[in-house]
């Protein structure tokens, strides 16, 4: 594709892109490149979504963020996208081809005009807190980079934590920084943003498993849910790539993946959310990747490897990396208390018998629900929700990007639950959607 | 460029990410040292406006003829500085940006004087080959206003309205005498019931009203020429041949319906039926009474000979199973599968079956059901993996869910555009996660089944993406071609086609050529590179046997350079008295 | 049995195994999935069914219903096919020879005359007529068979105890008959309606408002399946343990302390009414709770249900909890359903294949254990 810096920015007219993530930031790039204009409004402060905190993708096997960031960067670049993180939408109103778009810059302490996000507060910052870029499993600072390749590369300071901000102590952040970029008076503002139409990619969050108890998560410290896997097995994460069980941070022998956590389930989600029977193979073969070792179970009840290429990838998890596969949900897992391992017990298919299975880790491939604030945003763009707290197309069959307010589209995970690939062709499909209400030809 | 090279070093501090691990100071003064360097200067932030203009401003004093920023990696700036060393008169392609940040203070935080030393090299390496950087050109190429959708089915429908909903004209050219593709053999659709016939008027209604939408049925492709913008595709129909110039094509020719022939006691006739067999009943009423009927899934699929599994059969075998426990509610239906696949959303109509009663089976990969016909009667006898028994039903349909296969015409259809297949026989795109709708070959998209088995809304989406991605050409009206790409030396090639088989873009082609020597005068083939395809990745040029091609921008003098330039530091320095 | 799959919605089982996965009963004894029987139920299977032994071995503890993602009733679902065997002529499977089940038939009876009010010592009161009825259950009959090793009619005097200190005269009625908990549950649906009907006429005859109970059993039957028969009624139906619970929080009693317990959750009173919170504010009041690995809707059930079977399942079932009583180091266990006493005393009291030093934990009745730490006595 042509080069971004080469482009004129045409007078045409704006779209409002609500949620940086990947089908996001393929909207954004499609029609940025015939010449729109973009407001790419996320509410982290950083753009990527939760592609960005994966490793590797199925069924390439390709490092997540290595195709991520790439594109990230395009929009960060581009002259015709603005990218508005760590902002939210708090109203719209007018209509197709004239919007008008209130969104909520929250403050983030920090000027990004001089932020070069070079670092050197964080050094010195004092305050710790979990760092929910890595699934919790380790600290980060209140003044933070969400993780090295963020876009924009601004830091942002986390007003909850900041011993500035909530006591009136420290200052480090400020004094240490070359740029001035530390502004402790900064307030949120508000803009009024006039698009032609508005795109919604906003995805989707994690199921927290802490309630079922039978799985023990929260209780038994080798129990641990997809996401944090991830972060684990990433060379860029906590641990460095290394799957670490407790107590002494060995490496696991056996591991269980247990799928459906919270999905197809009648008590909690009741749809597929599609993509965990293909995350749970390829984690299976990362660890094997890592690993010689290792002897991943992964217990499903019906393998969903439907895409292209899926499945055979889940043949080859079996033949070359030695996945078993096992047809039961597990009832429960118990942990031995003198040496953290876990028994899983399950009903085995094949012998009709009911065993448990000793390992030393299991990942409970938990469910993705829409994502937090859903509603209220569905409110405030006066769309509907479905029954599942996702976004109502206008109609599912033959206008699945549409919704009901005209001019309004939606695209990725917060449609429907889909896949990376799926996500990319909605999100240039909502494009495909928004030129046509924004040029003015609009059925 | 012939004239001496005047080349200007910018070294960037990146703030402390690079000033506080390497010391830049050192590194200026050495880069004066070397041969061909007029100017150097450093800055805390060249990508800022300051540094922007004092690369413009030191291009303008110092009469500048080549610029090398050292900084970060060209995925953040490149374009940025590309850009200001344009403004101020040069050649865009007479800059080269060294990376001595992700390449070296950030990987080296620790070793500060290593770090510097190897910056060092790196920008001594860099002049080196910038001093024989020529200047490349940026072609833009205009692009026809228009489209054509090859298959008129729902994927093709719905990318032909939009990209003519957003202000281009779009021939649809179709094989069939009517448009809708397997719409036209379908009775319902899931989720919901509705009638397919519904939503193929709805569709076939609102293009042939679409003043923008030119449609030819009965029609097929006989020949492409050109590439993006500018193809002329030669359409084959009853009356007279027709060829149709436009900039854009989007493949959407969907796909068949797998006939198991004597698999499970299929036949073609009889009661042991395809999914699509049964729809046709469904549609004409024939299935008046209706006792037993299993279904039998993954035939044909998901195993030796056909390895994918075809993601909407066991949908259809649900919504069909609905309809016909709606049908006839004492009727016992049972779907014998391997795992019900009714992913996303779709778990739902899986709970609607089981609420009206239809029965799911699983069997084992191991001990598939076995079917015997016997005249009239037929006999499944199935093995129950989890009950570890068997079970036989005597249904009065047998309907196998069959997987969607490639048309027997894609492998013609491929060489044409110039496109390549998958392993599978589906067409195969650009990347499977991030470019599902674009082919490597610029220009050309894909949507639909023809890509892999895809139900209606998928269909749909991705008609609608594919007219995205076309929209992007159309509404620029030109292409910018990659400046950087790859030269054939014709007197060199010995047309061996070697480049042509292995160019990912399909930008390399093999073309006839008379060639008159002294004494004799002989047609052979040369390659020829086209520069709005080549994206040069120099591919050709490692290649080809004859070192007849030449990658611009990164020629072998370029290259050799480099590496000298780092096994002997000497040849490169000289000392030299500022002004 | 097609009715029994709609009630009990058994055909969205999607055989994912969650079930069988959980279920004790499985993990000791290898013929006996509820997969499998649900499997059969739909495709038709019914006469099979019907006819398994291990129709019985089913203890309807919930621990796979409470987690069904599909919602399958399996616990009603075992019921019904109970009752359906029952009326194709299969005899209920009993333990203790039939005993239990003939003692409880015999109080369906109108005429009978019973004599269960000797255990009532001058120092309870109790009345004839009252807004609160103490429903005692088969406590009075269980203390003739099993006296050997446990005495469930100190349940009883406890209860009135109690209820005496909060000022409560309850009602205890000479015609109370057998809830019907056990004959419900081993398929003999009839009989269990002659004891509701009759039971209900004896609580409306009392006047009462109000029902205590100590047994979740009971408490299940009177608050679920006798909705029916009390229709029109606006009886509040209580376990004794939530009525402590609520006592000393208006601080109306005081425990003293009584030392560090842990709890077994009965099936009936947590998994199949949700009370978990409730015995465990009484125990924390007479001194320290020490959970089990296993607590809440995880607790293993106590290895018999509705006297159906008593084999070498149930033994290891209770072996193995009572192990895992021991080693939390509490002083005793816990618990607040009769059965759960009766069963597990009885593991402990016979012979067993491991040393008794394993499982020697007290196992004690928490309103036995509430009265006695009772401040002021």
């Amino acid at each position: 594709m042509p080069h971004a810096g080469r482009w004129q920015v045409n007078e045409m007219k704006s779209v409002l892109v609500i949620g940086g993530g990947i089908a996001g930031i393929q909207s954004s790039l499609d029609l940025a490149n015939r010449g729109y204009h973009i407001y790419l409004v996320e509410r982290e402060p950083s753009i990527g979504g939760h592609m960005a905190l994966l490793d590797k993708t199925f069924p390439t096997n390709d490092c997540s963020m290595c195709i991520l960031a790439p594109k990230m960067n395009e929009c960060n670049a581009h002259p015709n996208i603005d990218i508005l993180s760590y902002s939210e939408v708090m109203d719209l109103s007018g209509n197709a081809g004239d919007f008008t778009a209130r969104v909520q810059r929250k403050a983030r302490y920090i000027n990004e005009e001089k932020c070069t996000g070079c670092g050197d507060c964080t050094a010195r910052c004092p305050s710790k807190v979990p760092n929910e870029y890595n699934g919790n499993l380790d600290k980060r600072k209140s003044i933070f980079l969400p993780y090295p390749q963020a876009v924009p590369r601004v830091m942002t300071i986390d007003r909850e934590h900041c011993i500035y901000l909530t006591k009136g102590k420290c200052g480090n952040c400020k004094k240490v920084c070359n740029a001035g970029a530390v502004d402790y008076e900064q307030k949120d503002t508000f803009v009024d943003l006039n698009v032609a139409a508005v795109i919604v990619a906003t995805g989707f969050d994690m199921f927290d498993p802490t309630h079922m108890q039978e799985y023990g998560y929260g209780k038994y410290a080798n129990v641990i849910t997809a996401m944090e896997y991830e972060r684990m097995i990433c060379a860029s994460g906590p641990t460095g790539g290394h799957l670490e069980t407790a107590p002494d941070k060995e490496h696991p022998g056996k591991i269980a993946f247990i799928q459906c956590v919270g999905s197809r389930d009648l008590q909690h989600n009741p749809y597929c959310c599609s993509v965990c029977c293909m995350h749970a193979i390829k984690e299976s073969i990362l660890a094997r990747e890592h690993y010689e070792d290792i002897k991943p179970y992964i217990f499903y009840t019906d393998l969903r490897a439907v895409g292209k290429g899926f499945e055979e990838y889940a043949v080859r998890g079996e033949k070359e990396y030695g996945i078993k596969y096992i047809r039961g949900r597990p009832g429960q897992i118990i942990e031995d208390a003198s040496t953290k391992k876990l028994t899983v017990w399950y009903d085995d298919t094949v012998n009709r018998k009911v065993k448990g299975l000793e390992v030393d880790m299991a990942v409970l491939c938990t469910s993705l629900i829409p994502a937090k604030g859903s509603d209220k945003l569905a409110a405030i763009l006066d769309i509907e929700l479905d029954e599942y707290g996702l976004y109502k197309s206008r109609d599912e069959l033959t206008a699945p990007l549409d919704t009901r307010r005209p001019g309004v589209f939606i695209a990725g995970y917060c449609q429907s639950p889909k896949d990376i690939p799926e996500s990319v062709a909605q999100g240039s499909g909502a494009a495909a959607r928004a030129t046509e209400v924004a040029g003015g030809a609009y059925i | 460029m012939k004239d001496e090279p005047r080349i200007g070093v910018f070294v960037c501090h990146c703030g402390t990410n690079i000033g506080g691990y390497v010391d830049v100071p050192s590194v200026v003064e050495y880069a004066r040292t070397l041969v061909g360097v007029v100017h150097v200067e450093r800055n805390t932030y060249t990508c800022a406006d300051d540094g922007l203009t004092a690369i413009k401003k030191a291009i303008k004093d110092h009469n500048l003829n080549r610029v090398i920023v050292a900084s970060c990696t060209p995925r953040t700036h490149a374009p940025l500085f590309r850009s200001a060393v344009a403004d101020a008169g040069l050649n865009p392609y007479l800059f080269e940006l060294v990376n001595i940040r992700e390449h070296c203070s950030w990987v080296h935080m620790k070793e500060k004087e290593a770090a510097t030393q190897k910056a060092k090299d790196l920008i001594r390496m860099g002049v080196a080959r910038t001093a024989l950087l020529e200047p490349q050109e940026e072609i833009r190429i205009s692009v026809t206003p228009s489209a054509l959708v090859i298959g008129g089915g729902i994927a093709g429908m719905t990318a032909a309205l939009s990209i003519a909903n957003q202000g281009f004209k779009v021939d649809i050219v179709e094989k069939d005498s009517e448009m809708g593709g397997m719409l036209r053999y379908l009775n319902d659709l899931y989720p919901g019931g509705r009638k397919a016939s519904l939503v193929m008027d709805e569709f076939i209604g609102k293009v042939k009203n679409h003043p923008k939408i030119e449609v030819h049925t009965s029609s097929t492709i006989k020949k492409v020429d050109g590439y993006i913008g500018n193809f002329t595709v030669s359409v084959q129909n009853e009356k007279v041949p027709l060829d149709i110039k436009t900039g854009i094509i989007v493949v959407a020719t969907g796909a068949d319906e797998f006939k198991p022939v004597n698999l499970y006691g299929y036949s073609g006739s009889g009661n042991v039926l395809t999914e699509l067999e049964l729809e046709e009943r469904l549609k004409n009423g024939s299935l008046q009474k209706l006792d037993s009927a299993v279904f039998i899934q993954c035939v044909g699929s998901r195993g030796e000979g056909r390895s994918y599994c075809s993601r909407i059969c066991c949908n259809v075998a649900i919504k069909n199973s609905k309809l016909l426990k709606q049908t006839f509610p004492e009727a016992d239906i049972n779907i014998l599968h391997n795992g019900i696949h009714a992913y996303g959303t779709y778990e739902k109509m899986y709970r609607e079956a089981q609420e009206l009663g239809v029965g799911f089976r699983k069997y084992s990969k191991e001990k598939p059901p076995e079917v015997t016909v016997d005249g009239e009667r037929m006999r499944v006898k199935l093995y129950h993996e989890l009950m570890g028994r068997e079970i036989e039903y005597t249904p009065d349909i047998i309907v196998l869910s069959t997987p969607l296969i490639p048309h027997p015409e894609n492998g013609d259809l491929s060489r044409m555009l110039k496109v390549p297949l998958g392993q599978d026989g589906f067409f195969l795109e650009a990347h499977v996660k991030l470019r599902p709708v674009d082919f490597a070959t610029d220009g050309i998209f894909l949507c639909g089944s023809a890509r892999a088995p895809a139900d209606i809304i998928e269909s749909i989406n991705q008609g609608y993406s594919a007219a995205s991605r076309a929209a992007i050409p159309l509404m620029n009206g030109y292409v910018q071609a990659e400046a950087i790409t790859a030269v054939v030396d014709e007197t060199k090639c010995i047309g061996c086609g070697y480049c042509a088989s292995i160019c990912p873009y399909r930008a390399a082609s093999m073309n006839e050529k008379t060639v008159i020597a002294e004494e004799v005068t002989y047609l052979t083939k040369k390659s020829y590179i086209n520069p709005v395809l080549c994206k040069g990745c120099g591919t050709c040029a490692a290649g080809c046997p004859a070192g007849a091609i030449t990658p611009n921008h990164f020629t072998l003098p370029q290259i050799m350079a480099t590496i000298k330039a780092f096994q002997q530091p000497g040849a490169y320095i000289y000392d030299r008295i500022k002004a | 049995m097609k009715q029994i799959i709609k009630r009990t919605k058994a055909y969205y089982c999607v055989e994912c195994g969650k079930c069988s996965g959980s279920c004790p009963v499985a993990r000791v004894n290898e013929g006996f999935s509820p997969r499998v029987i649900v499997e059969r139920a739909l495709s038709g299977m019914k006469g099979e069914i019907e006819g398994d032994r291990e129709l019985w071995t089913c203890l309807t503890c919930e621990a796979c219903t409470t987690k069904c993602p599909s919602t399958v009733k399996f616990s009603e679902f075992i019921r019904g096919m109970r009752s359906s065997a029952f009326n194709s002529g299969y005899t209920s499977r009993c333990s203790q020879g039939g005993l239990l089940h003939s003692i409880q038939r015999v109080q369906s009876y109108r005429d009978l005359v019973q004599n269960r009010l000797q255990w009532i010592s001058d120092d309870l009161k109790t009345s004839t007529e009252g807004e609160v009825l103490y429903f005692t259950g088969c406590l009075p009959y269980f203390e003739n068979l099993f006296s050997g090793f446990v005495n469930p009619l100190e349940i009883a005097r406890s209860t009135v105890k109690i209820l005496n200190k909060a000022g409560i005269s309850p009602v205890v009625s000479p015609n109370e008959r057998c809830c019907g908990h056990d004959l419900l549950w081993t398929g003999n649906v009839e009989t269990f309606q002659k004891l509701a009907r009759l039971n209900v006429e004896m609580i409306k005859e009392s006047g009462a408002s109000r029902i205590v109970t100590s047994c979740p059993e009971c408490l299940r039957t009177l608050k679920l399946d006798y909705a029916d028969f009390l229709e029109g009624t606006d009886i509040e139906i209580v376990h004794i343990s939530e009525f402590i619970s609520s006592l000393i929080k208006n601080n109306d009693i005081k425990l003293n302390r009584a030392g560090i317990m842990t709890y077994q959750d009965p099936c009936r009173l947590g998994r199949h009414m949700g009370i978990y919170d409730a015995p465990r504010e009484v125990i924390k009041s007479m001194g320290e709770l020490v959970e089990m690995n296993k607590n809440r809707e995880e607790s293993s059930c106590c290895g018999v249900s509705a006297w159906a079977t008593c084999e070498g399942n149930s033994k290891q079932m209770q072996i193995e909890r009572l192990i895992e009583a021991k080693s939390t180091g509490a002083d005793m266990l816990v618990t607040s359903c009769p059965k759960c006493l009766i069963h597990l005393r009885c593991a402990v009291h016979n012979q067993i294949p491991v040393e008794k030093e394993k499982v020697d934990i007290p196992v004690v009745d928490l309103t036995v254990a509430a009265c006695r730490a009772l401040a002021g006595e």
